[in-house]
């Protein structure tokens, strides 16, 4: 089985919010509402590092972990989904996650955030498959069609990887032994370089 | 006599209040509770594993 992974490369990530805004397209995600960002770090610095960030669908979910209401489900294949029937948008999920994944829409009076949004790997939620009120309510399923997350397939430098977690993991390591080096946006230099 | 018919209806009450109570859903805690997904089901299929293998084998041409 399974178990699908997003994995950006920095190295081939140019900035140039693609990711941002195919997502945003395929879905109707609203205003307000970013279900991938990208981050930059030491931005206009020489060595300067994108990475596109969203729901990373962790192996032991915090988000499902603190959820009041148990509205989070995972797929045989590790893809983290939720039902916005059962969400009452208390934001747990939103203190919990590393990642900052889960979004609140904000709509309604007095702060109330309204109902959950998040990344959904292109899989939908818990209605029929590509029904109009899936499609309404968490987007457009594209697993279903036999398809990846349409921010990973329409990168221009492939820098987004999605897909199985070995085979994401294989080319990522085929890059860096012809690299000669992983990157050094992370790890023990990045972390302590003064130490 | 007259004390013992409101002493009854109340009694009679409490027991009927009380035996609603019996019918109580006690959920299990952080097991999902809501509607199941038909993907699941259908992720399980070969033909639409073998499609979704072949998009990720795409990924490596560069």
């Amino acid at each position: 089985m399974a178990r699908m992974k997003f994995l950006c490369d920095s190295e081939r990530c140019i900035e140039c919010n693609g990711c941002v805004t195919a997502c945003k397209n395929e879905h109707e995600v609203p205003w307000g509402v970013n279900r991938r960002r990208v981050v930059t770090l030491d931005d206009g610095l020489p060595g300067e590092r994108s990475i596109s960030v969203a729901c990373m669908h962790c192996t032991d979910a915090p988000c499902a972990a603190v959820c009041p209401v148990d509205c989070f489900y995972t797929t045989d294949d590790g893809i983290v989904l939720h039902d916005k029937d059962l969400c009452i948008g208390c934001g747990y999920c939103f203190y919990a996650c590393p990642f900052g994944a889960p979004q609140f829409p904000q709509k309604e009076a007095f702060g109330i955030r309204g109902k959950m949004d998040k990344c959904t790997f292109c899989a939908g939620g818990p209605e029929a498959n590509n029904s109009d009120a899936e499609l309404t309510k968490y987007g457009t399923n594209r697993i279903a069609n036999g398809k990846l997350p349409l921010c990973a397939e329409m990168c221009a430098t492939k820098a987004l990887l999605a897909g199985d977690g070995n085979m994401v993991a294989d080319i990522y390591r085929e890059r860096v032994l012809k690299r000669g080096s992983r990157p050094q946006t992370w790890g023990w230099e990045t972390a302590y370089k003064d130490a | 006599m007259k004390m013992k018919i409101p002493t009854l209806a109340l009694l009679l009450a409490a027991l009927l209040a009380v035996a609603g109570c019996s019918d109580v859903t006690v959920y299990e805690p952080g097991v999902y509770k809501g509607a199941s997904d038909p993907l699941v089901e259908d992720l399980r299929s070969d033909e639409l594993r073998s499609s979704l293998e072949e998009r990720q084998r795409k990924q490596m041409d560069r």
